[in-house]
């Protein structure tokens, strides 16, 4: 009973606390794509990703029954940093959608303004808006009702403290008035979060640390939550020599599951990872171990390689690589080693059975395709005349009324294809991850590889295949699958049939190499064809913004040297980074990692017509 | 140099391209002009054209265009075949500027015609009726395409550009779009501003969300549907966001930017 009442009495009490307006809300993930074109568009940094802003206590005055029903306390407001670019995961302030979604846009074509950092924050949002208005004239009456009504909203002045009510009347002046106020005198209490402004002081600057950003392979979980929010992160360093097995906490309680202490055991949440994700949303602070074994993300193993024996067959010396170091701006020379394999174990065979019905009906498609250059007869048009069309006008005509309009030139068709294609897939950890009950993302980029040999040699056009995985920069694998002066044979499918998932996605490296070989062929179109199942990441640096830049300066050399470059993706979240790397129309993302192998081939004979 | 009359097209130039013009045909060069499209390449060769008092022969260039459809062929006439000849033998026997726009697209074996037309010899050889024809002093060949780096698998042979000399276009500065608006549709000079405004913010999308931008030509189309009295922000969409994206997600944040700049 008591428990009962308890539960009534929160329901109510929250209930009329509420002030947010769940018909009217407006949600980050419906809107982040255009939000992010509309970012670039006013200028901001193309390589920045949108991400849902953790909510933060704003530790200001509440209405009475916020304070009863506990509710309010926290906020979600917008930053930027070098990496991302943050906003509330959902926003349901206003009464009215159309308000929330201008809130969206507003805080966006605010984050695009440079401002100067060295100015008080008060001062700075007074600059931001009034550049922002400033070159976008249509945004004024969008601001004005912005501003109208979350003034509305806010606790007034008069019903403040006196040092509230000043601190308070200067935040509703500078929103007002934009570049009226220089200075604003803290009270003892925080000001109420603006949100129409971004976070006064962020929680985390310059190298942040994002538990789900940079997010490790996900080994053999394909079932993961998705979740854009990211969480406060907070680096602490691993103690070396702890015991592992000695239990210095019980993690019952929020508060001891927040506290850090580094215990050996990386399986330890595998079967509650549903309470931790809710626990993880609860607090503040998620910390995470320089060596990347956070307690509520992923965990993140360093794999030994192979002992030599067991390991595939390197063919030839290793090669040196450049890679391009974002931050610095600087292209690192011989930065990484790239160390070209072939399986060692792999038997000639024959195409699986399963794909056999399919195999055929592509080669007879791509037959189509077969390069032919011959004469059509009886043009309307063409560059000579087709005689014997003309004997038989002049004879008709002779004796009785042309029968009917003839064509009478000749035209050569030329569908010559001057083509090669490089296919690079990514052979990282996280192709060991199920798409469904029977196939994982391997299976599927080896029946991808099988198919696509099948159409391809139907077609007579050059090709070779090619996989990569890498172990930090040190140990780059790429595993020689098809040259292009090998013939597609049994041998060729066994090596197919042969490859297996491991280690990390050093994209950039792998693409270097393929530009060089590709780039040998001396073909008027050469497509680099790159398949892969989510972002360029490894151990060490090369993880989130930096492997992302990478990437685009890789595949930028490679358009210079006048190669094509096209990925086909089956990560649902490549349209965050996917424009930044390969520009509209250079990439393409299949939802259903299935359909795959059937698409693949499709997708080639599209972009090569 | 004769003066812009009201029978020469609008052109506001942004460099010495005319200057550059003008020498190279009293020298008698073949011109390459490089340039996104609707940055006003043609618009120049027609200006300069007009402004040279010379006869202008173009020539949209397509993927099926070949030698024939530039040098000439036969006709069938009543019981007899007539030669006739294409644009490129017609501006050489006329002499005048012969302009092939967008030439990149033509197949790849049509181009080989220029190239004696294009060095020294200013020659031009037919096959089908053994003419051979020296190019008179008037004679002008111009060619241009768009090096977008979706396009580079049409690039241009190297063999080919050797004859030529180049000059690139981009988008005119702010100021000079601005002033080509008013000069071409009489908009007044803030919806211009306004206008190129958008522009900017559109171009800033290239090689990321947009495969081609706006283009000074759409901007003169928006212009001019504004100037008619129609809606701005539906000017816009119409002649802008549209145009630009089919991508859904694309044209919502496009038309943010729109009424982002005219909006209420």
């Amino acid at each position: 009973m008591e428990e009962y009442v308890g539960e009534l009495w929160d329901r109510l009490i929250t209930g009329a606390a509420e002030r947010r307006h769940a018909a009217a809300t407006v949600k980050l993930d419906d809107i982040a794509k255009s939000a992010a074109i509309f970012f670039r568009a006013l200028g901001g940094d193309p390589g920045l990703g949108i991400s849902a802003a953790p909510a933060v206590r704003h530790g200001a005055r509440r209405r009475l029954l916020q304070r009863m029903a506990g509710s309010g306390e926290k906020v979600e407001l917008s930053w930027r940093d070098g990496e991302v670019l943050r906003l509330p995961s959902q926003i349901d302030l206003f009464a009215e959608y159309a308000l929330n979604r201008d809130l969206y846009f507003w805080l966006v074509a605010l984050a695009a303004v440079e401002t100067n950092n060295h100015r008080s924050w008060i001062v700075r949002n007074q600059q931001a808006t009034l550049a922002t208005l400033q070159r976008f004239p249509g945004l004024q009456s969008r601001y004005t009702r912005l501003v109208d009504a979350l003034l509305a909203m806010r606790i007034a002045p008069h019903k403040l403290p006196a040092d509230e009510a000043a601190q308070e009347h200067t935040i509703c002046q500078a929103l007002q008035r934009p570049g009226s106020v220089d200075e604003i005198m803290l009270a003892k209490r925080p000001f109420q979060p603006v949100p129409l402004w971004p976070h006064p002081n962020p929680p985390v600057n310059g190298e942040s640390v994002t538990a789900g950003a940079g997010s490790p392979e996900q080994a053999g979980n394909a079932a993961q939550k998705k979740s854009r929010r990211k969480h406060l992160a907070q680096r602490t360093d691993v103690k070396e020599d702890k015991n592992g097995f000695l239990m210095m906490f019980r993690a019952e309680s929020l508060f001891s599951w927040s506290e850090f202490v580094k215990v050996n055991r990386p399986q330890d949440e595998e079967d509650d990872t549903e309470t931790a994700q809710l626990a993880a949303e609860d607090m503040d602070h998620l910390t995470i171990a320089r060596d990347g074994k956070a307690s509520a993300a992923n965990v993140r193993f360093d794999l030994d390689l192979p002992a030599g024996a067991a390991d595939d067959t390197p063919l030839g010396e290793g090669v040196l690589l450049p890679e391009w170091n974002w931050k610095k701006q600087v292209l690192q020379p011989d930065y990484c080693s790239l160390q070209q394999l072939i399986a060692t174990d792999a038997k000639p065979c024959e195409l699986p059975h399963a794909l056999k019905n399919t195999a055929n009906h592509l080669r007879r498609q791509f037959q189509a395709l077969t390069p032919t250059r011959h004469w059509l007869k009886g043009q309307q048009d063409g560059e000579e005349l087709d005689m014997d069309a003309w004997v038989q006008l002049v004879s008709e005509k002779n004796s009785i009324m042309p029968t009917s309009e003839h064509g009478l030139y000749r035209a050569q068709v030329n569908q010559e294809r001057d083509l090669a294609c490089l296919l690079l897939a990514d052979l990282s950890l996280s192709t060991d991850a199920y798409v469904s009950n029977h196939s994982r993302v391997i299976d599927v980029i080896r029946d991808s590889l099988l198919l696509f040999s099948e159409a391809l040699t139907a077609t007579g056009d050059s090709f070779a295949l090619y996989g990569f995985s890498s172990l930090k920069r040190s140990h780059v694998r790429f595993h020689y699958i098809k040259g292009f002066d090998e013939k597609y044979s049994g041998q060729v499918r066994g090596r197919i049939t042969a490859i297996k998932p491991g280690y990390y996605t050093r994209m950039g490296a792998a693409i270097r190499q393929a530009s060089s070989l590709l780039v040998q062929q001396k073909k008027r179109q050469r497509l680099l064809l790159i398949l892969t199942d989510g972002k360029p990441n490894d151990l060490d640096q090369y993880e989130g913004r930096y492997g992302i830049e990478d990437t685009r300066v890789a595949l930028i050399e490679a358009r210079k040297l006048g190669l094509r470059p096209f990925c086909v993706t089956i990560d649902t979240e490549a349209s965050d980074y996917l424009p930044h790397l390969f520009g509209a129309g250079g990439y393409v993302v299949i939802r259903n990692p299935e359909d795959l192998p059937k698409e693949l081939p499709l997708l080639y004979a599209q972009m090569t017509r | 140099m004769e003066t812009q009359t009201s029978n020469t097209p609008f052109y506001e130039p942004s460099g010495d391209e005319c200057d550059l013009f003008e020498r190279a045909w009293k020298n008698r060069l073949p011109l390459l002009i490089k340039g996104p499209t609707g940055c006003g390449k043609t618009r120049f060769v027609a200006h300069m054209a007009a402004r040279l008092g010379l006869p202008l022969h173009t020539v949209a260039c397509h993927d099926d265009l070949t030698a024939a459809d530039l040098v000439g062929r036969h006709l069938i006439g009543d019981g007899e075949t007539i030669w006739n000849d294409g644009p490129l033998t017609r501006a050489v026997r006329e002499g005048g500027i012969c302009y092939l726009d967008e030439v990149v697209e033509a197949r790849k074996d049509t181009t080989v015609v220029l190239h004696p037309l294009a060095d020294d010899r200013r020659m031009l050889p037919i096959d089908r009726t053994g003419e051979l024809l020296q190019a008179p002093p008037a004679f002008m060949l111009v060619v241009s395409y768009n090096p977008g780096y979706q396009n580079f698998l049409k690039g241009m042979k190297p063999s080919t550009r050797q004859r030529f000399v180049s000059l690139t276009f981009d988008f005119p500065s702010a100021a000079q779009e601005e002033a080509i608006l008013v000069g071409e549709t009489g908009i007044d000079s803030m919806t211009a501003k306004r206008l190129v405004s958008i522009a900017g913010a559109f171009r800033a999308l290239r090689d990321h969300d947009l495969e081609e931008v706006a283009s000074t030509r759409l901007l003169v189309y928006a212009a001019t549907l504004i100037k008619d009295g129609y809606d701005p922000v539906r000017a816009c969409q119409a002649a802008l966001v549209e145009t630009l994206t089919d991508d859904a997600e694309t044209a919502v944040a496009l038309s943010e930017v729109v009424s982002a700049t005219f909006g209420r």
